[in-house]
């Protein structure tokens, strides 16, 4: 076969087979896919259909513990009763929104300096930020308890956030991202007078969409999630965010009740699962962004 | 790249809002660890008094922490389970069939929620009268089965990373799919034309084409890894065994009110993160993850 043959052959032979490989395995592919999503999803499902069941006694029994028997919201309505849910939910709110919005005010202009600056000290804050991101945050922790505690703000909202908006992994992200503009745009509102700071926020930071928003995702599920720091300072049940006060709550007074347990358990876990599907279109694409 | 016109201590002040809380949460307690586990700490007068190496000394004669640092190092089983898992699951979704962002997104969902919540779910999966033992009972793999995986010194840890794995293993799978977006289509063409098989083509091409995502997963999963703390105190609360370095670290300082010795044992920790950090560079090379070197 000559060289012209092959290179004419050579995208029908590679469909051919690729054709045959997918009518052999589609089925099982999907078979596959189920398979893993419900292994992903049934501590959720038997979580809800508990919740669901007013009648507790099947609730152990596989396969009819995922189908609720007797269903109401009876449990949910106990949760709510008995919890200060809603309290829970808004510390968390106030919380995570401050911290995305300090994170990314401290980020931005690092990794705009970083991307597209020079000054003294810039491959040392450039290694140190490697070696941060390579140990835990959670190392800090009794260092971090003394520094507040000398500070006085222990028990405050402060203190729950501070040591989380210096973020390593946030400037690396907006670094990476802001190198990678293109030149001549940033160039040109400089020619146009523009000074830096104008640069950034009004061409950098616009072009950078996908990046903030990413990063202001991420930061803010870790925050909501976040257990051991802010279990650490808060001391007061009405100060605590949702992830350590329902926690408390979980497995001290209601951990008798099953069902009130896992009716708790969905019902927390459900501000951020409807926000995830809400925003995973640009949360998904932006972490498979190869730059970001 | 120097820019006219902008003078040095611009990008100083750039950097400067981000440095000083930097500095202050995240460099100093490094430091600060340093010092503190070469000290007696009395928290009540706040004062600190040189004690040679004795914290380190009470920390090999502590069997709690022996036990928590031969603990955190098995939950390092945990790395290369999650990245076989993220990429076989990355590999499964990336075809481009009907309802594959769904997938996707149920993957991903456990990522999304806390451990303090879910963790809590997984321990009634977990009991010895749970729905694991109903599972088991009823596919009669182990009819009757009644085993507590979670009061079981032999299993409750390993319970414990299948926890972790299922939490985390969306969060790689993502990069993952990132990662084999990257890949050549010709390099793959070209290997099926040769009549390449699909572990052929996994191992001489999608692989190699993935060692900068390998490296950072494997180091975000090491990191996660020797971090583990809420899964093991929702799931077992330190009992049957399972107690790690970080909560060792934090019994130690919060409820013995020894912060030397706590100190101490973050130290330990942080040696270990960047040993196996070191390793891991060598093992899979620097190139690529963090972008332009400075």
């Amino acid at each position: 076969m000559s060289t012209e043959q092959l290179a004419l052959n050579l995208p029908a032979a590679v469909q051919t087979r690729r054709i045959r490989l997918g009518a052999l395995a589609l089925p099982l592919h999907y078979a596959a896919l189920l398979l893993c999503a419900l292994l992903m999803t049934f501590p959720f499902l038997w979580a809800l259909a508990v919740g669901l069941s007013k009648d507790p006694s099947g609730i152990w029994r596989f396969p009819q513990a995922f189908w609720p028997r007797d269903p109401g919201w009876y449990w949910f309505g106990r949760v709510l009763n008995e919890i200060p849910f809603f309290t829970y939910v808004g510390n968390s709110l106030l919380l995570s929104l401050c911290t995305v919005l300090a994170t990314l005010l401290l980020a931005i202009p690092a990794g705009y300096a970083l991307a597209h600056m020079e000054f003294p000290g810039r491959r040392w804050l450039f290694g140190l930020l490697l070696a941060t991101l390579m140990v835990p945050m959670e190392i800090g922790v009794v260092p971090n308890f003394l520094t507040l505690s000398q500070l006085g703000w222990l028990g405050t909202y402060g203190a729950a956030m501070l040591p989380n908006i210096a973020s390593a992994f946030g400037v690396f992200m907006m670094k990476q991202y802001f190198e990678a503009l293109p030149a001549d745009a940033l160039e040109a509102a400089r020619v146009d007078g523009a000074n830096e700071w104008q640069v950034m926020w009004r061409i950098a930071v616009p072009m950078s969409w996908p990046a903030v928003t990413t990063l202001a995702i991420f930061t803010f599920v870790s925050a909501w999630n976040d257990y051991l720091w802010p279990s650490v300072v808060l001391s007061d049940r009405m100060k605590m965010p949702l992830a350590v006060g329902i926690f408390h709550d979980l497995t001290g007074p209601f951990a008798t009740s099953t069902s009130l347990v896992l009716a708790a358990v969905v019902l927390a876990a459900l501000p951020v699962l409807l926000c995830f599907v809400f925003t995973q279109r640009w949360l998904l694409a932006g972490v498979m962004d190869s730059r970001a | 790249m120097a820019r006219p016109g902008v003078r040095p201590y611009t990008g100083i002040l750039f950097v400067l809002p981000f440095l000083l809380p930097f500095a202050l949460f995240s460099l100093w307690p490094l430091l600060c660890n340093l010092w503190l586990s070469l000290m007696d700490y009395f928290l009540a007068e706040r004062a600190t008094a040189w004690n040679g190496f004795a914290n380190y000394v009470a920390l090999t004669e502590s069997d709690y922490f022996i036990r928590g640092l031969k603990n955190s190092l098995l939950f390092l089983l945990t790395v290369p389970a999650l990245q076989i898992g993220a990429l076989g699951l990355a590999l499964l979704v990336r075809r481009a069939l009907p309802g594959a962002g769904w997938f996707r997104t149920m993957y991903y969902l456990p990522v999304v929620v806390a451990v303090s919540v879910v963790a809590v779910a997984w321990r009634y999966v977990f009991q010895y009268d749970g729905l694991l033992n109903s599972m088991l009972d009823w596919s009669h793999l182990w009819p009757g089965a009644d085993m507590d995986w979670l009061g079981r010194p032999q299993f409750a840890l390993y319970a414990a990373m299948i926890f972790a794995v299922w939490k985390n293993v969306g969060y790689y799978m993502v990069l993952y799919l990132a990662g084999l977006q990257a890949v050549p289509r010709a390099l793959h063409d070209a290997a099926l034309l040769d009549g390449a098989g699909f572990w052929q083509r996994l191992r001489h091409v999608t692989l190699p084409a993935l060692q900068p995502v390998i490296l950072l997963c494997t180091l975000l999963a090491t990191m996660g890894a020797l971090k583990t703390f809420q899964e093991v105190l929702v799931l077992t609360g330190g009992g049957s065994d399972t107690i790690t370095l970080l909560m060792f670290v934090y019994g130690a300082a919060f409820h013995g009110q020894s912060f030397g010795l706590a100190a101490a044992a973050a130290v330990v920790m942080m040696i270990i993160c960047f040993a196996v950090a070191a390793v891991q560079f060598r093992y899979f090379g620097q190139k690529g993850i963090w972008g332009k070197e400075v």
